[in-house]
């Protein structure tokens, strides 16, 4: 019942999504509550949000394969499948953003190498490639049935799974590594926005990944096999990886406040006090959000309950995706466009923009928009997020992701 | 020959001529605005922020020599003319707006909605149409188009248009303080090299590292 119960919703959302998409196609972009001034909002958000849950895949076969982790072996299909269905979903999210998709052809008819956005759709689609190729070779030696058509002729399907699993584990590594850094370059390459001119925010993007890639690996793992005793080891370094990259990424991220608020320079200090000011509720919920569930899950009366596992890795994505969401007020509630006027004592003029978009109250040029994204936007998002976790619901009932029996 | 422009501050009135003028010749839909001109260091346009010192500043794109957004548009919709300008391809452009992350100085707009669907929002008189009437095409490229698609991003194309029927740019033509001269930035004795170098020329900002090829020479005192 409640497993039809929850088809139902995820089927009702792509529905929805995709309705309102239809409609922003129709309409224009004018349906979404960005301006001129503040360009990118929630699905770009999305897509680094998607992009790092991506991770797990990566996490579980390098360990496994690499650093012989043996005990996290059950896991290394769910791990493949959740950072396929995240890819796939990052690529989508990015779709409804774009003013003319049905230009998307583009992108391979005249790839421009300079762009960040060319080298982030080729490291996402070789990556969303690599979680197929390598889904597939562990679920090898269990194809069967309808499936063992599509089952390569191998004379042992167990010792060659294993064999390029492993020889593949490097490439996947560095593939896995690449989306991170390369999503997190298409904001950090940008001398325009200080909030993301930082070289800190491709290593933090790892940082963050791996934490909330991890806790979708452990939450699909959670519901496909529950708390057995045979598992608990494995869940127990799980939790330690969330907890390590979680403390990594915190530190990173205040490090680089740190050195810009000391110097104090009114650019940096402008950019800080939108963290600071406008969004502290969000910014402290991005903090002790993960910080409380990674608290939850050290704890060994939480890891007693599947159910109480679950919800820390929801609150600790919850806090992941405020994190990613607060990427762009930073960038876009400061106009770049900020200097001292000539011959004035006075610092820190900005030069206002064209909104683009008709406002009976606002003015036609502006400095500041206070972005929140609308229906459209958030029905759209939603969509989204019910597509990855289709992907992940409908692979495990229809493959041999999950193994029926313990080994 | 690199095609670079001068603006001369003292002699600019803010009368934002050339914002009316660049939006009037180049068709801009309700809300686009490719030229603006605003009272540094003041609330409002025209307002001195302190007496005695105000100056204004006009601000159109920079046509910049190390142009970000030209560097990030995935699909080359934004690009570099062979005289140094950096033009939009209306047919080609994906609408992912990377290009208004971009670019420090604000100057890009983005079509949000269909321009026809935009003048009826603001009001305009049914059928008013207005703009340099027909497309223009530059080696194939569709750099300017009086009806504009929904869902692509535009900003000043440095008048290309006008350019091939041997005119000068709109706010060029339409500044009634003559404060805007268009010339070649590699020749040392262009008249705008010569300003440039006479006048203690300067761009807006250099730190940015984006190299533009606008140029402006500094106000003296104004009289309020």
């Amino acid at each position: 019942m409640a497993q039809k119960l929850g088809w139902i919703v995820i089927f009702a959302l792509m529905a929805l999504g995709l309705v309102a998409w239809i409609f922003q196609l129709q309409q224009g972009l004018v349906l979404t509550n960005m301006r001129n001034s503040y360009t990118w909002g929630l699905y770009i958000a999305g897509l680094a949000f998607f992009v790092g849950n991506a991770a797990g895949g990566l996490v579980l076969s390098s360990l496994i394969y690499l650093f012989g982790v043996e005990h996290l072996k059950p896991f290394a299909k769910i791990g493949a499948l959740t950072a396929f269905a995240n890819v796939s979903a990052a690529m989508i999210s990015v779709l409804p953003d774009l003013g003319r998709p049905d230009r998307i052809y583009n992108l391979f008819l005249h790839p421009k190498i300079s762009s960040p956005l060319i080298w982030d759709v080729a490291v996402l689609s070789l990556y969303a490639l690599l979680c197929l190729v390598y889904l597939y070779l562990l679920m090898l030696p269990d194809l069967k049935g309808p499936w063992a058509r599509v089952a390569l002729k191998v004379k042992n399907p167990r010792e060659f799974s294993q064999k390029v699993a492993k020889a593949l584990a490097p490439f996947s590594l560095v593939a896995a590594v690449g989306i991170h850094v390369i999503t997190a370059w298409i904001f950090a390459t940008q001398g325009a926005r200080d909030w993301w001119h930082t070289g800190v925010l491709a290593p933090d993007f790892v940082a963050a990944a791996l934490a909330s890639g991890t806790a979708v690996v452990l939450i699909v793992s959670l519901v496909a096999y529950g708390l057995k005793e045979e598992y608990r080891r494995a869940y127990r370094t799980m939790t330690l990886i969330i907890a390590g990259a979680l403390f990594v990424h915190l530190f990173l991220m205040y490090n680089d406040i740190v050195i810009h608020a000391w110097y104090g320079s009114a650019e940096h200090l402008d950019t800080l006090s939108i963290l600071f000011r406008d969004y502290l509720f969000a910014h402290l919920f991005e903090v002790v959000a993960p910080l409380a569930a990674v608290i939850l899950l050290l704890s060994e009366r939480v890891r007693n309950h599947a159910g109480a596992m679950i919800a820390s890795c929801c609150l600790l994505l919850a806090g992941i995706l405020v994190h990613r969401f607060l990427l762009m007020p930073g960038a876009f509630d400061k106009i770049a466009f900020t200097f001292t006027p000539l011959g004035l004592q006075k610092h820190e003029w900005s030069f206002p923009i064209a909104s683009g978009r008709y406002d009976l109250v606002l003015d036609t040029f502006v400095t500041k928009w206070a972005y929140f994204p609308s229906v459209v936007e958030t029905t759209i998002f939603l969509g989204v997020v019910a597509f990855a976790c289709f992907v992940i619901m409908a692979a495990i009932r229809e493959l041999p992701i999950v193994d029926r029996v313990s080994p | 020959m690199r095609r670079g422009m001068v603006i001369d501050l003292e002699k600019c009135i803010g009368c934002r001529s050339c914002a009316v003028a660049c939006k009037q010749h180049n068709g801009q839909p309700a809300g686009m605005w490719w030229n603006r001109v605003f009272t540094p260091g003041s609330e409002f346009h025209g307002v001195p922020p302190e007496k005695g010192r105000m100056f204004f500043l006009p601000v159109h794109c920079q046509h910049c020599q190390n142009a970000p957004c030209e560097k990030v548009c995935p699909v080359d919709a934004t690009y570099r003319h062979a005289d140094g300008s950096i033009l939009v391809d209306f047919e080609r452009c994906i609408g992912c707006r990377y290009c208004m992350a971009a670019c420090p100085y604000g100057v890009r707009q983005f079509n949000w909605e269909d321009p026809s669907q935009a003048m009826q929002r603001y009001g305009y008189q049914p059928g008013y149409r207005y703009g340099y009437p027909r497309d223009y095409r530059l080696q194939g490229r569709l750099v300017y188009v009086p009806l504009r698609p929904k869902g692509v991003v535009e900003k000043c194309n440095f008048c290309v248009h006008y350019l091939a029927l041997g005119l000068e740019p709109a706010c060029v033509r339409a500044c009634p303080g003559n404060a805007r001269l268009v010339g070649d930035l590699d020749d040392p004795q262009s008249e705008i090299s010569r300003l440039i170098r006479e006048n203690n020329g300067f761009t807006l900002l250099p730190e940015k590292g984006t190299r533009p090829t606008v140029f402006y020479l500094p106000p003296r005192r104004k009289e309020v």
